[in-house]
């Protein structure tokens, strides 16, 4: 007889089919030549898109706290792996050695920073916690943005002012060039790296809300009062759950900046925290396989309408509006479901077990 | 520059961040929402007072009326919109939707005003105010925000606490339903809300254009975020903490420029946001507030 | 030894005195009602119990550990775990993740553990899914093990609320008012629940209850609290004939 699996078990099984899948299929399309450089350039932002909005979603849609900071995860990320990438890459030739060691690296650093900035920040609630995330991601940026390193024989020099001031050998080099930023981290990043982390992540995620600690978690969503009634160490399993937030975002952050000749810390501004929280929401919260969708099409969707380039970013507002509306308004919502339910005669099961992980 | 002037600039920008930060206050505090597109209602403030003045060569005075207007209307039109059919929806959905609303504006403005970026000439023709032998110039632009802020502040104060429709914003506030219950006309008093915010907005458009004379279409969106900050800061909801929030972003900001580094400054701004709310989660004049078991 | 002892517990909120000298001693094995009219405090002495609330004055000891001042966490790794008077489910979580969430602490393995799938988290997740079956089986849940929390019926949402506490292995169990909204049949079977959760788990139970049938029928002892203070204590018949404790209920 067939083993029954449970319905978490079936469709994270589901999810990594969708994405298996969708890999071979761009696999086929970039080998037949039949695929165009703009979509070719957008292989690996889709995956580092796809990683930053799971591992948002597991902030925003299994703890149900709201982050605005994933961008400063990301650029913790992108920079502590492009430094290490730079500094060892006469060193360590081999791509296959360094990377999974940067990304790592890389995951490892955004997670120190996650507890830290989690610690005081968690005891915050709803709206506060959204403002001093977006505040937080905001301070990192501005920092990188403000901090020059280079290196010479007498070992590393910091300045946060110019590149003058860090008195370099004339034999120097420059790691970090303030606004400008890192330039020379090698191009690791490909699509199958990152489909493979992709997936790497899809496991870690589902593993963890189908364990005892992603049902703590989610215990804690549901109902804090209760959870601490049950003995549940709220302040542990929420820093736990922005760790590896912020360990995943800071591995999206590693793929990003080994993807880019030239990295520079003003890209992760609270526009690209605001932008991955867009993915999450609109793919669903709390549904992993919706992120990752939400991802790939709202970052092919702009590209593709870049031929009425001056509208497309109005008609993706009004979009976002109006899914918003009818995702969100009970009596919209409640005439679609009415209707529905009379078409096929049936309510979906699904729908009430979205918030468990799909 | 010495330390006094850097302080009455600070002043001066704190002042602006207060009127904006009333703005996000009294929506906060009545529909309990982050509206996130306040910032962008400033800018479209900016653009009608540049457009009536270059274009139909109005009056500085007329036209920041006139755009007071337009922004009372925008304001009452996106609530009634966007937000209205939302009253009932978690936070998280209205979030994304003040989201949306504020890339519209933006992006709005863009298609009409376009990339660049305009010089804005600024609406205040008062003398400037020269003390100690000409040791301390203090620029019309600050002295009309720092008036302004101060009108404004006591005004709405009086508003709040003396009308009965300031009484009604206070019982929505506390308790919607109870409010409704009272006979409080509940939509009513979040358009009027809405109304206040965003004519405020529109001043606050014409002071900070007015101050630095740059204009596009993001260029409300930091100071927005910044003027956020300050009602946290001050304590979400309250019309002084707005006003102390805002002074305190605004001095640290500039003086952090002056004293500490240009680049860093805004870094800076978040960092104290960040200590005042570890010490204090409500922000400084912030009540608080326990769920029932 | 008293399995709880409670001394001159009390609590003010601004200047009002909710709770003032409530004392209180429970045997283990006992099941212990706590009854009075609405608003007398008896919610209060929950959340007193549970460290919600801190107590002005007195002191808590369960199993002779002084537990005042304890936070909630501590308190029901202690040994007191509760129900709440309006249901506090994890409404998305499925029945049986309920009840396993309840286990959490005493079935453990790391979230690393989890993460990658070591061996431990086989063994231990299939004893926790045995163990809340065993409990599921006692409030007759067990076929519903799948089904979202919010998808049950209110009585048996109750039930489940009763079958989370047990979970977490307490000494004594706190049920706010664990028959409301149910209907006579209901609330009978609920008796026989509650009486077979005392014979099998060895449980101590102390009930706030508005359902009299309930309380004389279940209930070997009682505490009445009017305007925060205890009115009578004693065996249910005789408090329950007592002509100040009527008054109390039904008024002049």
């Amino acid at each position: 007889m067939k083993r029954k699996l449970r319905p978490t078990t079936r469709k994270s099984f589901v999810t990594y089919a969708i994405v298996t899948a969708a890999f071979i299929f761009v696999e086929i399309l970039v080998s037949s030549g039949s695929a165009s450089n703009m979509f070719k350039g957008l292989l690996v932002p889709f995956c580092v898109y796809s990683i930053a909005a799971v591992s948002l979603n597991l902030t925003v849609g299994i703890l149900g706290e709201l982050s605005l900071g994933q961008a400063g995860f990301m650029c913790i990320g992108a920079y502590s792996s492009a430094i290490f990438s730079c500094a060892v890459k006469d060193t360590i030739t081999s791509p296959w050695v360094r990377f999974p060691i940067a990304m790592l690296l890389g995951g490892l650093v955004a997670a120190v920073f996650g507890i830290l900035i989690g610690i005081p920040v968690l005891r915050l609630r709803g709206d506060y916690l959204a403002i001093v995330t977006l505040a937080f991601g905001e301070i990192i940026k501005n920092v990188l943005a403000a901090l020059f390193i280079g290196s010479d024989s007498k070992g590393l020099h910091f300045s946060l002012t110019s590149q003058g001031d860090l008195g370099l050998e004339p034999d120097g080099k420059m790691i970090i060039n303030g606004a400008l930023g890192i330039s020379g981290t090698p191009k690791d990043s490909t699509f199958e790296i990152g489909f493979v982390v992709l997936m790497l992540t899809l496991i870690v995620l589902y593993n963890f809300i189908n364990s005892r600690t992603g049902r703590a978690v989610m215990s804690i969503r549901d109902n804090r009062i209760a959870a601490e009634s049950i003995g549940l160490n709220i302040t542990k399993y929420k820093l736990i759950t922005f760790g590896l937030t912020a360990f995943l975002g800071g591995v999206a952050g590693s793929l990003f900046s080994h993807n880019l000749a030239v990295l520079q810390a003003s890209k992760f501004d609270y526009n690209l925290s605001i932008l991955i929280l867009v993915f999450v929401v609109l793919g669903g919260i709390g549904s992993i396989r919706g992120s990752v969708i939400a991802a790939v099409v709202l970052t092919y969707l702009p590209e593709v309408l870049r031929s009425i380039n001056n509208y497309r970013m109005l008609i993706y507002s009004i979009v976002l509006i109006v899914m918003m509306i009818f995702t969100s308004n009970a009596t919209i919502r409640g005439f679609f479901a009415a209707n529905l339910a009379k078409l096929k005669g049936i309510v979906s099961k699904d729908k009430t077990a979205v918030k468990e992980g799909n | 520059m010495g330390f006094l002037d850097n302080l009455i600039n600070g002043i001066s920008l704190g002042s602006i961040y207060a009127v904006i930060a009333l703005g996000y206050t009294l929506v906060y505090g009545i529909a309990k929402m982050l509206n996130f597109a306040h910032g962008d209602v400033i800018m479209v403030g900016g653009y009608v007072i540049f457009t009536l003045m270059t274009s139909l060569h109005m009056n500085p005075y007329l036209s920041v009326i006139a755009a007071m207007i337009a922004c009372t209307i925008l304001g009452i039109t996106i609530e009634k919109v966007a937000y209205k059919p939302l009253r009932q929806a978690t936070s998280l959905s209205v979030l994304i939707t003040a989201i949306g609303v504020s890339y519209f504006l933006q992006n709005m403005a863009l298609l009409i005003f376009g990339e660049k970026p305009v010089t804005f000439t600024s609406v205040i023709s008062l003398p400037k105010i020269t003390l100690f032998d000409g040791q301390i110039v203090i620029k019309s632009e600050t002295t009309a925000a720092i008036v302004a802020s101060v009108i404004i502040v006591v005004g709405l104060s009086l508003f709040v606490n003396k009308t009965k429709s300031g009484r009604a914003m206070l019982a929505v506030s506390e308790d919607k339903d109870a409010a409704q219950l009272m006979g409080v006309n509940v939509n009513r008093t979040i358009s009027l809300t809405f109304a206040i915010g965003s004519g405020l907005a529109a001043v606050a458009g014409a002071l900070l254009c007015s101050t630095y004379p740059v204009l596009s279409n993001t260029t409300g969106a930091m100071p927005g975020i910044k003027a956020f900050v300050a009602a946290v800061f001050g304590g979400i909801g309250s019309i002084p903490g707005a006003m102390i929030g805002g002074l305190l972003i605004g001095v640290i900001e500039i003086l952090g420029r002056a004293y500490i580094s240009p680049q860093l400054a805004d870094a800076i701004v978040f960092a104290v946001l960040i200590i005042v709310l570890m010490v204090k989660p409500t922000g400084i004049l912030g009540k608080k507030v326990s769920e029932k078991v | 030894m008293a399995l709880l002892e409670v001394k001159k517990l009390g609590i003010s909120f601004g200047g009002l005195r909710a709770v003032d000298e409530f004392s209180i001693s429970i045997e283990k094995g006992e099941l212990y009602g706590l009854i009075g009219p609405n608003g007398a405090g008896k919610t209060t002495i929950f959340n007193l119990l549970t460290g919600v609330y801190k107590p002005t004055d007195g002191t808590i000891t369960l199993d002779g550990v002084n537990l005042t001042g304890k936070s909630t966490i501590e308190i029901n790794k202690a040994g007191i775990a509760r129900t709440f008077q309006n249901i506090r489910l994890f409404s998305n979580l499925s029945v049986i993740d309920n009840v396993k969430a309840g286990l959490s602490n005493n079935y453990r393995y790391s979230a690393a553990t989890g993460i990658f799938r070591l061996p431990k988290y086989f063994k231990v997740e299939k004893e926790m899914n045995e163990k809340a079956m065993e409990l599921l089986k006692v409030f007759d849940l067990d076929k519903e093990a799948e089904l979202p929390a919010s998808g049950l019926p209110y009585g048996k949402q109750r039930k489940l609320e009763i079958a989370r506490a047990l979970a977490t292995e307490p000494k004594l169990l706190l049920l706010d008012e664990p028959a409301a909204g149910m209907n006579p049949n209901e609330t009978a079977e609920l008796m026989n629940t509650i009486r077979q959760v005392r014979d099998d788990f060895d449980m101590t139970v102390l009930l706030i209850e508005h359902d009299m049938s309930l309380v004389s029928g279940i209930c070997e002892r009682l505490s009445v609290l009017n305007f925060g203070q205890l009115l009578r204590q004693g065996k249910t018949a005789e408090v329950l004939s007592d002509p100040e404790v009527i008054t109390a209920y039904l008024g002049e």
